[in-house]
């Protein structure tokens, strides 16, 4: 039984139903359909074409075009490639691959059995975060149904194809949701990033050609080879087909999952499906994508939930963890919460994330402390911008664009804090 | 080879290389083409995590790390754009967010890349109001090493060092973010054959050798070129110099032979040039068996007459002659010439063995026996057996690694001989049996030219003046030969000139002198490097 309120697609049209979870439930709903057609009937470059014809997006965060990515994995290697599953999740304000995983783990898992005969990967490993204990008890579940049914494992579903899925918990960081930092500590290491060139198709887990997917992403796959690329591009816009399922929380009375096609005006997300800021509130700012993304002003609600619309208002769909905040909201508070979570969360490898997310964090509180001046300002965007596109992962990204966010709409607030010499909120969350 | 364009001029480059890289090869890197970095060091990996070589490259829309960038031909790039300058700029006002300032009581103060970098990159002024991060400054890392946490960058130079050169990885980052700090493992000090050069490559003054700190400021230092002698790898060193003392080795970049390294043993042996056991007095044993301080001239009559005396009744069999594996290709020169002019045919180089890696230490613990072998001084051993034998009455020895025990385990069996004569920079036990003492100077104290193990002539040249009366032991024998009348001995002794006549001996010298080897060494015809 689903205790969060959701809108179903064909991702989580069958969430409802406990048996969907296993492997009997699974396949009588038509699941491993796709795999069995692909593993037997079709090559493994028609498959990447689908995927491709498909236009799905890696659901991630960056929005790679997914069949794309396949193609970049070599075809002519003596060395063995590698699949990963990134469910790391680690991004404040996203829960959507925790509930594929715990409603609908062979989905995921039918995903991943099609990518590997796409790509000839001989084995995925599935990071999950470490945090998710019932997510990986699923997913462990559900893969050891699949070895049992001879799904996996040498000559998976009676083919010439051999394929092994290893589930391997993360630790707690939110680095290693990044694809590279992911690797590393898929190697054991300390999880930080890796200087690209090589990219992971060349030098990925343990040094073998690898592609990281994330889990929404493998998900969809078997639904687009079941029923076509056409099909999915009739979901969501010109530029970004199919479903997403969106995670709302913060100031709504339905926080929740709501599966929507991408395109979906982001007041029908929080308005109509998480139903609205509680009574006598009004909609300060929504997050759009996932902490590390810009916030939008309440009179910018109308935007589609696409990367083709979000950019022009200087944001992005990120991971689809929708977070908003009423009026009773201090800005400079989600800032300090934003600030404080990035320096503690860099790996520390890159001068501009080390020192100025710590930079950052210690400007912001001072403005709430009431101890701010005017310059500051001045200072907190200029740090932004040098951190910005110069690191080896978008980390520093990630840390410099909701402070410019927050001080692009918000300005007012941190202002009023150095005017005020005070919080001029009170009612708003404590940290 | 790849063209490339680097602020309008072009330049050819290896190819399969990083820019860095290419621009290092060429020798161009900080030398025509000025690209700070931190991080990026010629013999690590590459980290790319500094960020600071950050450049403009055509037709990339974000600034590339030109550590991490691979030349490829057509390539134009600009190091100088508003872009680059900003970029660095920022780098560098990140870097000192949090750095205590502490310049004036700081090692590294005078040779700090922080310091020059932002001298020459940075904005000048600080913006930061927050306090800075207030961390531990005096962490033993080990028995060579003392850290300074609030100093550190976390280029991560010292941690791929331990990691990739002796591979004992006792350096590591724990934590993260700002948090960062350079650990070793508790009960893991950093401790190992090379364990000094994290602090030649920290680029700041986190990493400091418990040995130089707080002696002198770097700015007294003279740096003088010159060849460490703790064995026969030959390292290329600076030396160190300052109010005519050697406060330090530090090495000397020479892709031939040590590239950016050096041994902590070799490093230390530093100390021997000024050291308490140097051999200070020109001494002669009188009659009544004592050594007695006399005159350069009344030491170099005593010795002639004793070495006369000998040749003239004993005949010059009776003679042997060892030659230091610690001379100069010249010393020892004059010393074949001296001994051929005898007519002593007993002669040999004794050296002292002990361990060598495949890294640079060689097992030979002297910086010329290829030389000595190179001028005809075979391995000493016949020459011990024939002391022991008591077929030898007089001997006439540079150093003392004959005492070693590989050769006669003391100085017994010198006991005997009718006449001794020493020349040598350090005391000994030869002391207790010689009848003629010349103190002789170090190869940080002359001109010369020495033959590393694998065949490659290095030169020296004085760093330093003994405050003694000390000559080089060619000078001393040119002298010796001239007081015995020996034809061809006016008294005279010039290293580089006489480095110059090498070839005309030994062939494989041929071409090769003092001049001609440069500040890098040349190897010996027919040998590799």
């Amino acid at each position: 039984m689903l205790l969060v309120p959701y809108v179903t697609g064909h991702l989580s049209e069958h969430f409802g139903d406990d048996s969907y979870g296993t492997l009997k439930g699974y396949e009588r709903l038509g699941g491993y359909q796709a795999a069995r057609r692909a593993l037997t009937k079709m090559s493994p470059d028609e498959v990447i074409e689908v995927v491709k014809d498909s236009g799905l997006q890696g659901r991630g965060g960056a929005g790679f075009p997914t069949g794309v990515k396949w193609g970049f994995m070599p075809k002519n290697t003596d060395q063995p490639k590698y699949l990963v599953c990134n469910a790391d999740e680690s991004e404040p304000g996203s829960f959507k691959d925790r509930i594929l995983m715990e409603r609908g783990p062979h989905a995921v898992l039918e995903g991943i059995l099609i990518a590997a005969w796409a790509m000839g990967a001989r084995t995925t490993f599935i990071y999950i975060r470490g945090e998710y204990g019932f997510p990986a008890d699923q997913m462990e579940r559900a893969v050891a149904e699949a070895y049992a049914a001879g799904y996996l494992g040498a000559r998976a579903m009676k083919s010439r194809f051999d394929h092994d899925v290893v589930i391997q918990r993360g630790a707690g960081a939110y680095i290693c949701g990044e694809e590279t930092g992911l690797l590393e500590s898929l190697e054991g290491k300390k999880g930080q990033p890796r200087k690209k060139p090589p990219f992971p198709a060349q030098y990925g887990a343990f040094g073998m050609p690898t592609t990281v997917n994330n889990v929404e992403t493998f998900a969809h796959v078997p639904h687009i080879l079941a029923r076509g690329a056409e099909w999915f591009r009739s979901l969501g816009t010109e530029k970004s087909p199919g479903t997403t399922i969106f995670g709302v929380s913060g100031h709504v009375t339905r926080p929740g999952l709501y599966e929507l096609p991408l395109g979906t005006p982001l007041r029908e997300i929080v308005y109509e499906h998480a139903g609205g800021p509680p009574e006598g509130r009004t909609v300060k700012g929504v997050i759009p994508g996932g902490m590390s993304m810009p916030i939008l002003p309440a009179d910018q609600l109308d935007v589609p939930m696409a990367n083709e619309f979000l950019r022009e208002r200087k944001t992005m769909l990120g991971t689809g963890g929708i977070m908003v905040m009423d009026d009773t909201t201090c800005m400079v508070r989600v800032a300090s919460v934003v600030t404080y979570f990035f320096r503690d969360e860099s790996c520390g490898q890159c001068t501009q994330c080390r020192e100025g997310t710590g930079w950052l964090d210690k400007i912001v509180n001072r403005i709430e402390r009431g101890a701010g001046v005017p310059e500051d300002l001045e200072t907190l965007l200029d740090v932004a911008g040098k951190m910005e596109g110069q690191t080896i992962c978008a980390f520093a990204d990630a840390a410099a664009w909701p402070v410019q966010g927050l001080l692009r709409h918000f300005r007012g607030d941190f202002e009023e804090h150095i005017r005020r010499k005070k919080c001029p909120f009170s009612g708003s969350f404590e940290l | 080879m790849p063209k490339i364009t680097v602020d309008g001029n072009i330049i050819e480059v290896p190819d399969g290389r990083t820019l860095l890289q290419a621009l290092d090869d060429a020798g161009l890197l900080m030398n025509g083409v000025d690209i700070p970095h931190y991080c990026w060091h010629p013999k690590l990996s590459i980290d790319g995590s500094c960020r600071l070589c950050q450049v403009e490259v055509e037709g990339l829309p974000k600034l590339q790390i030109a550590c991490n960038t691979h030349v490829a031909d057509g390539m134009v790039v600009r190091t100088d754009s508003e872009r680059v300058k900003s970029a660095r700029e920022g780098v560098l006002e990140l870097l000192l967010v949090n750095h205590p300032l502490d310049c004036p009581i700081c090692d590294q103060a005078g040779e700090c890349k922080l310091q020059d970098y932002a001298y020459d990159y940075g904005v000048g002024e600080s913006r930061s109001r927050e306090p800075r991060r207030a961390l531990k400054k005096n962490v033993d890392l080990g028995p060579t090493i003392v850290f300074d946490q609030e100093r550190c960058i976390l280029c991560r130079r010292c941690t791929r060092f331990c990691d990739e050169i002796p591979g004992t990885g006792e350096l590591v980052v724990v934590k993260r973010g700002d948090d960062s700090r350079i650990e070793t493992f508790p009960g893991q000090p950093l401790s190992n054959a090379y364990s000094m050069n994290v602090a030649d490559i920290c680029p700041v003054g986190a990493l400091t050798t418990k040995d130089f700190r707080f002696k002198v400021r770097v700015w007294f230092l003279e740096d003088v070129p010159g060849v460490c002698t703790g064995c026969s790898k030959g390292c290329n060193v600076h030396l160190g110099v300052a109010t005519n003392k050697v406060y330090r080795y530090t090495p000397r970049r020479n892709d031939d032979v040590n590239e950016t390294w050096l041994c902590d043993a070799g490093r230390n042996t530093y100390a021997e040039i000024g050291g308490a056991h140097r051999l200070k007095h020109i001494q002669v044993r009188n009659d009544a068996g004592q050594l007695e301080t006399v005159s350069f001239a009344a030491a170099l009559e005593e010795a002639a007459a004793r070495i006369a005396k000998l040749r003239d009744g004993s005949g010059a069999s009776a003679l042997a002659g060892l030659a230091s594996p610690h001379a100069s290709n010249e010393d020892l020169l004059v010393f074949r010439r001296l001994l051929d002019a005898l007519g002593v045919e007993r002669s040999g180089v004794a050296v002292v063995r002990g361990d060598g890696d495949d890294i640079l230490i060689q097992p030979e613990k002297a910086a010329n026996e290829a030389g000595a072998r190179a001028l005809g001084f075979e391995d000493a051993a016949p020459v011990a057996e024939a002391i022991r034998k008591g077929q030898v009455s007089g001997l006439i020895t540079l150093g003392h690694d004959v005492l070693d025990a590989r050769y006669l385990g003391g100085s017994e069996a010198l006991a005997g001989l009718e006449t001794v004569i020493a020349l040598d920079t350090h005391q000994s036990e030869l002391q207790r049996v010689a009848h003629v003492i010349f103190p002789v100077r170090h190869a940080a104290e002359k001109f010369g030219t020495l033959t590393n193990h694998a065949g490659r002539v290095q030169r020296i040249r004085p760093a330093v003046e003994p405050s003694w009366e000390a000559h080089p032991e060619g000078a001393v024998l040119a002298r010796l030969g001239q007081a015995l009348g020996l034809p061809g001995f006016d008294g005279s002794f010039e290293a580089r000139a006489v480095s110059r006549e090498l070839g005309s001996v030994q062939s494989a010298f041929r071409g090769i002198d003092w001049d001609s080897v440069g500040e890098g060494g040349r190897a010996l015809s027919g040998e590799g490097t």
